[in-house]
């Protein structure tokens, strides 16, 4: 009887201490890929960038924000089709950009894109602009996006 | 005997299969990527003015007129048409010279005729940018079935401009033949204006 008290005692601490370390893992798990722009000339004052933002977390995650010294201002913003055809751009609805544990969320051009306005520097191909994006959870993350050509 | 039978059957069908296909493929009429406009009237005559001074439609008869209305402070939707029509314009080689691509502002306001000419000249040197007092810009769109609509915004930008995003493509002899719709790949346009082009 004493013998089986401690074996389902340690049992039970095997179990709190799998939950503990298990509740680690948990969370949003926040990767960024392919971070880039497109090259413009001076006179476009408003640029975009583009990225594949994942999460391999087990909690969804949003992404609320920008800064980049590039920039003068930044929004999260999505171009749409209107009704009848027409192209439209609007900063996302709730202002902010879910991305749910588990999926991948694209950046990219007639969609989703961070927008960069009054920018503060030229986009030349080559050019690596310091990004810092803001989650919900995951907090700050600090991007490098490259300025390029957009590729097929 | 009957195997000298099966094989002369098998290769004559097999002959007029691959005839068959030939005639078609020579033969069918081409399919256009675009949306085919048949006009019974040329497409109206407009004067914008550009960096170099005012820009006719008619300036332009017998080439291909590309016409396309955006703004400069667009910074996703316009840019990628602009780079598909620069990717036509490389896959077209030598006929890129038949071709003229106008960009018309809808954004009077903040586009000056160098602004709006800066901006296409950075995806092809060739492409004109031309605009206009708001009276004759919508005037132009509204001939032209383009609808648009300043919009104002909470944030930085102030306001924004929807816009009809297709590209509207004008044959030699001044009518009104194709619309690209947003999203239309280079290559695809590309395969269009070389047809009509040679044809
Ligand atoms: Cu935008």
């Amino acid at each position: 009887m004493k013998r089986s008290l401690g074996f389902v005692l340690t049992l039970f601490a095997l179990l709190a201490l799998a939950a503990c370390s298990g509740s680690k893992a948990e969370g949003p798990k926040i990767v960024i890929e392919n971070a880039w722009g497109r090259p413009s000339p001076k006179v476009a004052t408003a640029g975009a960038f583009y990225m594949t933002i994942r999460n391999e977390g087990s909690e969804d995650d949003a992404l609320i924000g920008a800064d980049s010294d590039a920039c003068g201002t930044i929004e999260l913003h999505e171009s749409y089709m209107k009704e009848g055809g027409a192209m439209g751009m609007r900063p996302v609805p709730g202002g902010k950009i879910v991305i749910p544990a588990g999926e991948t969320v694209e950046l990219k051009m007639g969609g989703l894109h961070i927008m960069c306005i009054d920018k503060q520097i030229d986009f030349q191909p080559g050019t690596k602009v310091k990004l810092i994006l803001h989650f919900e959870k995951s907090g700050d993350i600090p991007i490098e996006v490259e300025i390029r050509n957009p590729m097929k | 005997m009957r195997n000298r039978t099966f094989w002369l059957g098998f290769f004559g069908t097999l002959l007029l299969v691959g005839l068959g296909w030939w005639a078609w493929d020579r033969f069918r009429p081409y399919a256009f990527h675009g949306t085919v406009l048949q006009s019974n009237e040329p497409a109206p005559d407009f004067t914008l003015m550009s960096a170099d001074g005012p820009v006719s439609l008619s300036d332009f008869r017998g080439k291909i007129v590309l016409l396309y209305f955006g703004y400069t402070f667009c910074p996703d939707v316009c840019p990628t048409t602009l780079t598909e029509l620069k990717r036509a314009m490389e896959l077209l080689g030598e006929d890129a010279d038949q071709v003229q691509v106008i960009m018309v502002s809808v954004d009077p306001e903040r586009d000056t005729p160098e602004k709006i000419q800066e901006y296409v000249e950075y995806f092809w040197p060739t492409f004109i940018g031309v605009t206009g007092t708001p009276e004759q810009i919508a005037e132009v769109a509204t001939q032209y079935g383009i609808y648009y609509e300043k919009r104002e915004v909470p944030g930085a930008t102030g306001y924004l401009m929807d816009h009809t995003a297709t590209v509207t493509v004008i044959d030699r002899d001044g009518y009104v033949k194709l619309i690209f719709p947003f999203g239309t790949p280079g290559e695809d346009i590309a395969a269009d204006l070389k047809y009509l082009i040679e044809h």
